[in-house]
């Protein structure tokens, strides 16, 4: 960064603000974009964290001007926004805003894709600096990488920088997610891509390592000395929507075991980074994703699900294969639950429970360290029957916080034990404040800071753990459950087999 | 909400506990607590204010209002809500007459989050010494706003008398959207040119009394080196008093901001077309919560105060203040005003006056009600 007599240090007032850049969008007329990613631009604007000279281009196939266009992505950000909607700042942003039609395989297109970037780089002083972000199916990237290369716009100079931003799924095995990450880091530099895995974007998950590595308190006691187990949950009442085709080919161990749990592992489990940056704390999730062991019994410690008809929330909901565009008899996993190991000396022994499924009971991720019983409690059996284990939650969402379980004595004559929680809410007193993941994310590309995003290396390494589950799984049936209960009966029977149960969460 | 009609510190104490027993969401995490010292006419805005920044920051707010000093008898009135009109969090509205209002922190001490840091924020016309308000001494961060003295650059010269770190003001707060656009143009120029920027002089056009005018003013100048003044333009500045900055730098460059009044302001900067970025004037609220944010004292705050106003060395101040004791009915500014009519039975109805307070012990008692 070159020094500025204005910035100081000290003066933490001052935003970070990127450099005057450009964001091209591939795929702008999809769901993430209209969803997500307008939205964040907008709520950058209005918080104004965007560069005085910035341009936002639209690249899909369908026939549009800038003006119809400007119209969706008006739209788009006015429903979505987290941030109360403030037209003028809209309108400054809709001068920038612009639109190339053309389908990925069109040379043409990506000419005029070319043409006119870099005409914003005079007419609206972008300086050549471009963020390209593909929010289109991985089967597509060859195509539109191929193209980038060919037309010279993936090459970063000294003068300028270009990045690309790449959503998950990063590939569907190891083999092929290799394959992706040659091909990508082949037409930008590793450095310049960014893998976005909206769950590292949360603020809780940041307070993850500010509650680790800023404290005294919780560090000694985070090892296998004194946790017993640690349960790690992604649930989603939702079912697939409408994302069948895509689902029936992924199922829940690609789309969330292999990067959002597994990545929420890695921070829980890694050791302490030498500094806080992007490159010291991947060194340390790498070693973490590296060590990680798979059960020997697979058929009793891995266990995938299905949903079936049930009722959720007071409402009928259908069984994953009688949704629209889902093979009626298909045996794509909707629930996947995994005991995993971390083979260092800080967590050997210790269980590592992961379960991620769709249509379960309520909308929660959260990681559970549960600790090991007192070896010695002075009090009567009787007394403290009540009394579980001590458990350190952390929500992920919704409600982001801490949670501390511990045991505490009922009012009364008599001497008796029961849990008690205490709570720390950090989702209900700064929710509004809060940027949403993508907002940060994308703010994170802008600014080139990689901190959040994990590197080819961690992707490669988390395909590593699933490629063998995935084998076992291959041609066996997935355990039913009912919409509405926390999974199927296998996955219970996974831990009681060792004298534990899955936390409510 | 319960409204406690002429009650006592400790009944507020109870009634916030027993509030936070029944009061069903009851906000757990508590890291800071704001005390908020405001003027009657101003308590709506007060209140909105620390509302939405208790929104922002998880917080207890005590508002405290001093009315009528003179009042024979010292009375408190208390309104203790929690989770209702002021925010999520826990809020005290508490009005206090006569010789109380001398010693508010007598109530206000045993209402402070414990062990959380403590913010005292004057919306009004803020002491000459802070040290002459307890509720100013009992704080980590003390917020003034020299914007609403009748005459600001005086209140800004006199903030630079009496500064010691962890003070701030609004006004400063007020420069921060400036600020920004003003580093962040720097920034494109130095990324355009891939070498530092240095900047040689410029000029401010404004209000010249106006004292976000003045901050802005001192702090390009401390960051620069080179003086940079305001001076009145032909544009009428908004509520910041800045209309327009213009930088000249090194080779032969030169960046302008121009505020369009619509809530933005155009950049023009060397080789690059003229921009627009949001500058809006902002609520009380979102100025409180940029306070808020950091509890730690803002050095570049004292340069850019000790560079407007030319009172040095300010920085160099110890952060603790230790109370200075003041009685407004015998300093000499108010005795150029006739002293009110106190009733002869005043003497008996002040409790602390008769009693004494751990915080006057040097002070004679019985002097209260001398001068009626």
């Amino acid at each position: 960064m070159i020094p500025n007599p204005l910035r100081d240090p000290r003066d933490r007032r001052l935003p970070r603000v990127p450099e005057p850049c450009a964001l091209v969008v591939f795929g702008i007329t999809g769901d993430l974009a209209r969803k997500k990613l307008l939205p964040a631009v907008y709520d950058l604007a209005n918080r104004g964290l965007l560069p005085t000279n910035f341009a936002l281009l639209g690249f899909a196939r369908r026939d549009w001007g800038d003006t119809e266009f400007a119209e969706l992505a008006r739209d788009a950000a006015r429903q979505n926004a987290r941030t109360p909607w403030r037209e003028e700042v809209w309108e400054r942003l809709a001068a920038s805003v612009h639109f190339v039609q053309g389908s990925f395989d069109d040379d043409n297109a990506f000419d005029e894709l070319a043409g006119a970037l870099a005409e914003l780089e005079g007419s609206h002083g972008i300086g050549g600096n471009a963020a390209f972000y593909l929010s289109i199916p991985p089967a597509m990237f060859p195509v539109v990488l191929k193209q980038m290369q060919r037309t010279g716009m993936a090459e970063s100079t000294p003068g300028r920088w270009r990045r690309v931003v790449v959503e998950k799924p990063f590939g569907e095995d190891l083999a092929s997610s290799r394959e992706l990450n040659e091909l990508v880091d082949s037409v930008f530099t590793a450095d310049d891509v960014f893998r976005i895995d909206h769950y590292l974007g949360k603020e809780t998950v940041q307070n993850l390592m500010a509650l680790r590595f800023a404290n005294t308190l919780f560090e000694p006691i985070w090892n296998g000395h004194n946790v017993e187990s640690v349960q790690i949950t992604m649930a989603e009442d939702v079912g697939i929507g409408g994302r069948a085709g895509f689902y029936e080919k992924t199922g829940a161990a690609r789309d969330v075991l292999q990067n959002h749990l597994l990545q929420l592992l890695a921070l829980t489990a890694m050791e302490e980074p030498v500094e806080f940056s992007a490159e010291e704390i991947r060194t340390e999730k790498l070693k973490v994703l590296r060590a990680v062991s798979l059960p020997e019994d697979l058929a009793t410690f891995a266990v995938r699900g299905q949903y079936q008809p049930g009722w959720l929330a007071g409402q009928r909901a259908k069984g994953y294969r009688e949704e629209d565009g889902v093979d009626p008899d298909s045996t794509t996993e909707t629930y996947a639950a995994v005991r995993l190991g971390v083979e260092t000396r800080r967590w050997a022994g210790v269980p590592f429970y992961l379960r991620t499924g769709k249509r379960l009971p309520r909308r929660v991720t959260e990681i559970a360290l549960v600790f090991k019983r007192a070896p010695h409690l002075p009090f009567a059996d009787t007394d403290t029957e009540e009394l579980g284990n001590n458990q350190l939650v952390v929500r992920v969402q919704p409600d982001e916080g801490v949670t501390l379980k511990f045991g505490s004595k009922v009012p009364g004559s008599v001497m008796e034990v029961r849990d008690v929680s205490m709570d720390f809410l950090y989702g209900e007193q700064f929710t509004e404040s809060s940027p949403e993941a993508y907002e940060r994310l994308l703010l994170d590309v802008l600014l080139g800071d990689a901190t959040l995003f994990p590197r080819n290396a961690e992707v490669e390494a988390s395909w590593a753990v699933i490629d063998p589950l995935e084998e076992f799984w291959a041609g066996t049936k997935p355990h039913p459950y009912r919409a509405g209960e926390w999974g199927p009966r296998a996955a219970d029977e996974m831990l009681a087999a060792e004298g534990r149960r899955w936390r409510r969460p | 909400m319960t409204t406690l009609w002429d009650t006592t510190g400790s009944a507020v104490v109870k009634e916030l506990a027993a509030q936070r027993r029944t009061g069903g969401a009851v906000l757990s995490g508590v890291a800071l607590t704001v005390v908020v010292v405001a003027d009657e006419s101003r308590v709506t805005e007060a209140e909105e204010a620390a509302t939405h920044a208790a929104e922002m920051h998880p917080c207890r707010v005590l508002i405290v209002v001093r009315r009528q000093i003179d009042a024979p008898a010292p009375r408190l009135d208390a309104e203790v809500q929690i989770g209702g009109r002021l925010g999520p969090g826990e809020a005290v509205v508490m009005r206090m007459y006569g010789r109380l209002a001398l010693h508010a922190e007598s109530v206000v001490l045993p209402l402070l989050a414990a062990d959380a840091p403590v913010v005292t924020w004057w919306h009004e016309a803020a002491p000459d010494r802070l040290a002459t308000d307890a509720l100013g001494v009992l704080a980590d961060r003390r917020i003034t706003d020299s914007s609403l003295a009748a005459d600001p650059l005086a209140a800004l010269s006199t903030r630079a008398e009496d500064y010691a770190p962890g003070d701030s003001d609004l006004a400063w707060t007020r420069s921060t959207a400036w600020r920004t656009a003003l580093a962040s143009t720097l920034d494109s120029v130095s990324g355009r040119r891939g070498d530092a920027v240095r900047i040689l002089g410029g000029a401010i056009q404004g209000d010249p009394g106006n004292a976000t005018a003045r901050l802005l003013s001192g702090w390009l100048s401390s960051r620069s080196g080179c003086r940079i003044d305001v001076t009145a333009g032909p544009q009428h500045p908004g509520p910041s008093g800045v209309a327009a900055v213009e930088l000249e730098l090194d080779q032969d460059e030169r960046v302008e901001i121009r505020a369009d009044r619509r809530g933005g302001a155009v950049i023009s900067q060397p080789n690059r077309p003229d921009a627009t970025v949001a500058l809006p004037e902002r609520p009380l609220g979102d100025l409180l919560s940029e306070e808020l944010r950091r509890l730690d004292p803002d050095e570049p705050y004292s340069e850019a105060l000790e560079a407007a106003t030319g009172v040095h060395d300010i920085h160099d101040r110890p952060a603790v203040r230790e109370f200075v004791w003041l009685d407004p009915a015998t300093s000499s500014a108010r005795r150029e005003t006739p002293a009110p009519t106190v009733p002869g039975d005043s003497e008996d109805a002040d409790e602390v006056a008769l009693a004494g307070s751990p915080d006057d012990t040097d002070r004679p008692t019985g002097q209260d009600g001398a001068t009626a």
